[in-house]
């Protein structure tokens, strides 16, 4: 059993050369991080593309229905949609801040912009709520269920089908964001991440972003239409 | 272990981003309000176009592709290539059927507005 102890000091001098986050089948930290890294930009794509079909929903009904899209427009407030379009560029600025200072090793502005940005997350869905009750109080419902006195046209519950489904899945999004960062927060605030070891930091930032870009493209096609 | 040289994106820079980004929401709600008279064609190209500006400063700076591998920004920009295919197809038929000649000139779209609303005593 001559090999058993030679196979257990090689074990233990690969552990003595890597750190205790690198996992064992990768070659180095900086391998495990750009794998990491490249594997989230491939999950966003898939994002992207399960938005993009929406987007293309948007489009079609748009194209056939120009005069219902405006109209049923102006029953969104773009005030609200232009606050929380401010409100997710600031929490994609402090969460950039927050790799920036994990990258650093700022441990104490790392936890605060993490937490800062969940809680912008928040505010988003604050107004989030007061925008849905308030459609929902006048009966402003997707598809067939549309009631609203104010607006009848063919077709509008065809808009607010589009709006409530995209809106919504980005809304999911938004609370998915927020559980995760609230995890990385967490752990950052166990002192897990250093200027060596920060890919959670990373990856939960490159999705928060991701939800951002979602809603630069649903404020304007959504709020402002002319 | 080697130390990660990743490239930290200074603070100034991300902030400039950052300050951008809120004017460009600025002008985009302001636009997207305005009577734009003789031009008011351009308020769905204005509205993407600002978008898309935004979007790409997002994932240059923020999301740091600028400074990243580029086996990174290969895997985004075959992604977008899709999405383009996607919609490019899909509404070179909304927009051509029936121009071509095997295809029904029927349009696969709902009944009209007019013949919805068509009650009766009209």
């Amino acid at each position: 059993m001559a090999g058993v102890p030679e196979a257990a000091t090689g074990h233990a001098e690969a552990h003595a050369h890597h750190p205790p986050y690198l996992q064992h089948h990768f070659v180095s930290a900086e391998q495990q991080f750009d794998a990491a890294k490249l594997g989230m930009w491939l999950f966003l794509v898939t994002e992207i593309l399960l938005f993009s079909g929406m987007f293309v929903a948007y489009a079609v009904y748009r194209v056939w229905h120009p005069e219902v899209f405006q109209a049923a427009s102006k029953l969104l407030d773009w005030r609200l949609g232009g606050l929380n379009t401010i409100v997710l560029l600031t929490s994609s600025f402090t969460v950039a801040l927050a790799v920036h200072y994990a990258q650093l090793g700022d441990k104490k502005r790392l936890v605060q912009n993490l937490w800062l940005t969940v809680a912008l997350a928040g505010v988003f869905m604050v107004v989030k709520y007061f925008e849905y009750s308030e459609k929902f109080h006048h009966h402003i419902f997707p598809g067939g269920n549309y009631a609203y006195e104010g607006l009848q046209l063919p077709y509008v519950g065809q808009f607010f089908s589009i709006y409530f489904v995209m809106t919504g899945i980005h809304g999911l999004h938004v609370l998915v964001g927020m559980g995760v960062l609230t995890w990385v927060a967490l752990k950052a605030q166990r002192g897990v991440f250093s200027s060596e070891y920060y890919t959670p930091v990373e990856i939960s930032a490159l999705y928060w972003h991701l939800v951002d870009i979602i809603w630069i493209f649903l404020f304007p096609l959504l709020y402002l239409i002319h | 272990m080697a130390h990660a040289t990743h490239h930290i994106i200074p603070r100034p820079l991300l902030l400039k981003v950052f300050l951008t980004l809120v004017a460009l929401t600025i002008i985009t709600a302001l636009t997207g309000q305005a009577d734009l008279g003789a031009f008011n064609f351009l308020h769905v190209p204005l509205a993407i176009g600002i978008a898309v500006i935004k979007a790409a400063l997002v994932v240059l700076f923020f999301m740091g592709l600028k400074y990243d591998k580029p086996i990174n920004a290969l895997a985004f920009i075959i992604g977008l290539l899709m999405v383009g295919v996607f919609l490019a197809f899909t509404l070179l038929d909304v927009f051509y059927r029936g121009d071509i000649g095997n295809l029904s000139p029927e349009p696969i779209r709902g009944p009209q507005i007019e013949q919805v609303e068509a009650p009766a005593g009209h």
